[in-house]
């Protein structure tokens, strides 16, 4: 890195707040190392250093908790990184508004706690809560279980501040939970892996913490009858806020020892609402095979997520596939089947009802062959497009990510996410060369 | 306007025949007056022509024509809006998506349904109900009006508080761009691909393009439904009501407040119950599950009485339930009993402000010898001042209009916005740096140059506008032919 750009950025956030030279080892992705890893501690601070590095051509990445380091293409360049870690104030909150707004280096944990000791929450609960920052959960576009009942980031986020690519502050939405004035600006930040703009600050809708919750597990002899209960289930008078399915190995990652495939259900509300329906799921989902519902523990919550990962160990790699609903279960054993015929192994996990899936993919024994790994993954992909939907990676090894585009092919829509990219960032500033469409 | 030469205009005419069939095309001035304009009557603009396309390609074809003549273009479906935004402001086509009202395919196990954007939107709710199913966001002219049009300005209604406003609804839509291509935004799945166009389209005003297929949710019909009349003495206790009921941990399906004025109106008219000397009153609705019902219900009643409600109770069958409601989405017309006419604002705040200002709206309406009726998404801090005005009198409505604009600074300064559901269009366009700065107003720019940059597409919405932009603007007041004909009503 020229050393002018590298003092300048001391100059603007102080040395302290600059790493450099073996400092960035946290930083690397695929392989490559960040010029700098730079730390504002103000949102003025921020739009000087994106003004600063857009000077001088060099690329910024934004940087939350680092849990999504993993997933984009390889970057072309080196950076800065640019770590959103120092803003982290809750800016404000009334709970009689039922909204929040708070810099996006707070972890969702901590924004969390603060909101639960006022008897809220947002409702949102990616993995990773105490590392995940949450502008990187918009940026990434994260979600977890309780989607089923309450959407993700583009149900709940209604104001956003970002830094644009020239360094300027910019604020779409607001901070009521109805607005249509202007374009739904925030729209576009979500899940766009900052390469329109940085987050700085959101606010976001909140929802009363319930009365109580539950999550129980109901056992099955084969995926297909865990998916047909899936359908049950969503076509009855039940208001699961969670319907995880999981076979084998990932339902034994969380504890349920046994069972070729495993429906995890979770309620809430009232306490007599979530007794009812706890009473009516064996109704529901018996008929089609469902069964001992058991209680999990609480803490299941935050490892449901991780299950595909935490199944085996390390994975080599890990694809998030979206599809219809009603296919789930079928790409799930089709999926196993196709990394069995190549000596792999795979777990698979998925939020059934809104049909996301996640697999996680490893080598029997300690050789990874990257040939092997990249054609199932492909094999993969095609039946998620077979589904209807589209699968990309979300971690994989150097070598795959060279012979495996990392994201689905998004047809002539990608032309208009290119023009957008062109428009907002022309000079390619934020994070480029990661994101789909080759943005 | 334009003032297109007669032999152009005729060979334009033949040409849209040709693409939409005979029959499909209006170019006399008479037939265009009813285009003229939507439900905010005090913008008028006139096209050469107004079309009427019946599939993607004729629309493809009809955009690409507009593209090669340089004619502006804008998509009208059943001209409800309520902010000028399908006007030709600045002449050109009107392409009317009224003929493409199909539910084209509902996959239940999915739970998603493609349908036309010139389907009437109750009647996907009628289309899907049989099987126990409904669409749910419910603008108030949810009988006459669109869900292309609910697109282009992701419409809310009084249910939003609990399901969201129309994006939170729709998974992917079939564009034609305005250069003519037609392509996918999203699709069926949960997760689009890439960023969320489908987002960022939906509230767009028009202004990105035409959506000619739209991918949305359906949900499950609930299993029980509970609607809570709650009576106040004061205006302060019912807003400290909404404020109190939130705070409780509970959210309802919908909070609807209904002031004297309105009250009295909407009793001279209909007589739907409400007690006439209230100086305010809540409808609240709870849905779900019939366990917790009650339970949920006795929090409510809680709240408001603790707030100071004179008087709260339950409707006692669907037969009450649907008559408080006629009451809440009939008030627009009964304004008709007392006034000869109205302006209908649409503000945001956030909800804790409420007291101060209606408190406020009422003192801008006195300051300007107006008055001024409420009826709203309390729940939602979604405002609706109704300015009650005489067109005849010199010099009224040009007040009417400076209290609208005080009322927007008002909801602007407390954090608000100046559209809960409602759009820019022309009417708001120049408020909107009361909320945006240069920098925001610019950034939005650039997005809409990414899909609209040859700026045909409804030119002169949304941003503000030089005030040479056409012939749209305000004029006096005349009923417009829907409102006249009863089919529509302003909300």
């Amino acid at each position: 890195m020229p050393t002018p750009l590298l003092d300048g950025l001391r100059a603007l956030v102080g040395s302290d707040h600059v790493l450099s030279g073996v400092e960035l080892s946290p930083y690397v992705v695929d392989g490559r190392t960040p010029e700098a890893a730079v730390f504002p501690g103000t949102v003025d601070e921020v739009a000087a250093v994106v003004a600063r590095a857009a000077e001088a051509a060099v690329p910024v990445i934004p940087w939350g908790g680092g849990t999504a380091a993993s997933v984009g293409g390889p970057p072309a360049r080196a950076g800065v990184v640019l770590g959103l870690g120092r803003l982290r104030a809750v800016v404000e909150h009334e709970p009689g508004d039922l909204t929040v707004t708070a810099q996006a280096g707070l972890t969702l944990s901590d924004l969390q706690a603060a909101l639960r000791a006022r008897g809220q929450w947002l409702s949102l609960d990616p993995p990773d809560a105490e590392r995940a920052t949450l502008g990187g959960v918009l940026a990434t576009n994260a979600s977890g279980p309780r989607r089923q009942l309450y959407g993700t980031a583009r149900d709940l986020l209604i104001g956003a501040t970002v830094v644009t690519a020239d360094g300027s502050i910019v604020r779409g939405g607001g901070r009521v939970v109805k607005n249509v004035a202007g374009y739904d600006l925030p729209k576009l930040f979500i899940g766009s892996y900052g390469t329109l703009g940085v987050i700085v600050e959101a606010t976001l809708k909140l929802r009363p913490v319930p009365d109580d919750e539950r999550l129980v597990a109901v056992r099955f002899e084969r995926l297909k009858d865990a998916g047909s209960a899936v359908r049950a289930l969503l076509g009855s008078d039940l208001i699961p806020n969670a319907i995880d399915l999981l076979d084998a190995s990932a339902a034994a990652a969380l504890g349920i020892d046994g069972a070729p495939a495993a429906l995890v259900v979770g309620f809430d509300g009232l306490g007599e609402q979530v007794d009812w329906q706890v009473a009516q799921l064996a109704s529901v989902v018996g008929p089609g095979g469902g069964e001992r519902v058991t209680p999990l523990a609480p803490a299941a919550w935050s490892t449901l997520p991780r299950a595909a990962h935490d199944a085996l160990g390390t994975p080599a790699a890990v694809m998030t596939l979206s599809v219809l609903p009603t296919v789930v279960a079928e790409l799930m054993e089709q999926g196993a089947s196709s990394a069995r015929q190549r000596g792999l192994a795979s777990a698979w996990s998925a939020h059934a009802g809104v049909g996301l899936v996640t697999a996680a993919v490893r080598a029997e024994g300690d050789r990874q062959d990257p040939a092997a790994l990249a054609a199932v993954l492909a094999e993969w992909r095609s039946a998620a497009r077979a589904g209807g939907g589209h699968a990309s990676l979300a971690r994989a090894p150097l070598a795959v990510k060279t012979v495996l585009p990392v994201w689905d092919d998004a047809g002539p829509a990608g032309r208009i996410m290119q023009r957008i990219k062109a428009e907002l960032d022309p000079h390619n500033v934020l994070n480029p060369g990661r994101f789909v469409a080759g943005i | 306007m334009s003032s297109m030469p007669p032999p152009r205009k005729a060979a334009l005419r033949h040409e849209l025949e040709t693409i939409v069939g005979g029959g499909g095309v209006l170019s006399d001035p008479e037939e265009l007056l009813v285009y003229e304009s939507d439900g905010l009557t005090l913008f008028r603009a006139l096209a050469d022509f107004v079309v009427f396309p019946r599939s993607v390609e004729d629309v493809a074809a009809v955009v690409k024509l507009a593209n090669r003549e340089q004619l502006p273009f804008v998509a009208r479906g059943a001209g409800t809006g309520l902010s000028g935004g399908c006007l030709p402001a600045e002449g050109g086509l009107v392409l009317s998506l009224m003929r493409m009202n199909r539910v084209l395919e509902v996959d239940y196990d999915n739970q998603v349904a493609v349908v036309e954007p010139g389907l009437v939107n109750l009647h996907l709710s009628w289309a899907v109900g049989p099987r126990g199913y409904y669409y749910a966001p419910d603008p108030s002219s949810q009988q006459a009006c669109t869900i292309g049009g609910n697109i282009a300005n992701n419409s809310g209604g009084p249910h939003t508080l609990k399901y969201g406003v129309t994006v939170n609804h729709v998974l992917g839509l079939e564009v034609v761009m305005p250069d003519g291509e037609i392509v996918w935004l999203g699709g069926r799945t949960r997760d689009a691909l890439g960023y969320d166009l489908t987002g960022i389209f939906v509230g767009s005003e028009g202004t990105f393009g035409i959506a000619t297929k739209i991918v949305v949710r359906i949900m499950k019909k609930p299993q029980a439904v509970k609607t809570v009349l709650a009576v106040f003495d004061q205006v302060d206790h019912a807003s400290a009501a909404v404020s109190s009921i939130i705070a409780r941990g509970l959210v309802p399906a919908a909070v609807e407040m209904i002031d004297q004025l309105t009250i009295q109106a909407v009793e001279d008219a209909f007589g739907c119950g409400y007690p006439r000397d209230a100086a305010a009153a809540l409808l609240i609705e709870l849905d779900g599950l019939a366990a917790g019902m009650e339970a949920q219900a006795a929090r409510i009643v809680a709240a408001c009485r603790d707030a100071g409600a004179r008087e709260v109770r339950a409707a006692a069958d669907e037969a009450e339930r649907q008559l408080l409601w006629k009451g809440r989405k009939s008030a627009f017309g009964a304004y008709g009993r007392v006034s000869p006419a109205y302006m209908v604002m649409d503000g945001v705040i956030p909800r804790t402000k409420l007291p101060y200002v209606l408190g406020r709206v009422n003192e801008i309406a006195v300051a300007h010898g107006l008055r001024v009726g409420n009826v709203f998404h309390a729940g939602d801090g979604n405002l609706h001042p109704n300015i009650l005005y005489d067109p005849r009198k010199p010099g009224e409505e040009a007040r009417v209009v400076a209290a609208g604009a005080e009322i927007m600074k008002v909801c602007a300064d407390v954090g608000g916005s100046i559209s809960g559901e409602h759009g820019i269009g022309l009417e708001k366009a120049d408020f909107m740096p009361f909320i945006f700065s240069a920098a925001d107003l610019a950034f939005m720019q650039k997005v809409k140059a990414a899909f609209n940059p040859a700026g045909l597409c409804n030119p002169g919405k949304v941003f503000p506008t030089k005030k040479s932009c056409g012939e749209a603007g305000p004029v006096a007041y005349r009923p417009h032919a829907i409102e006249t004909q009863g089919l529509a009503q302003r909300f």
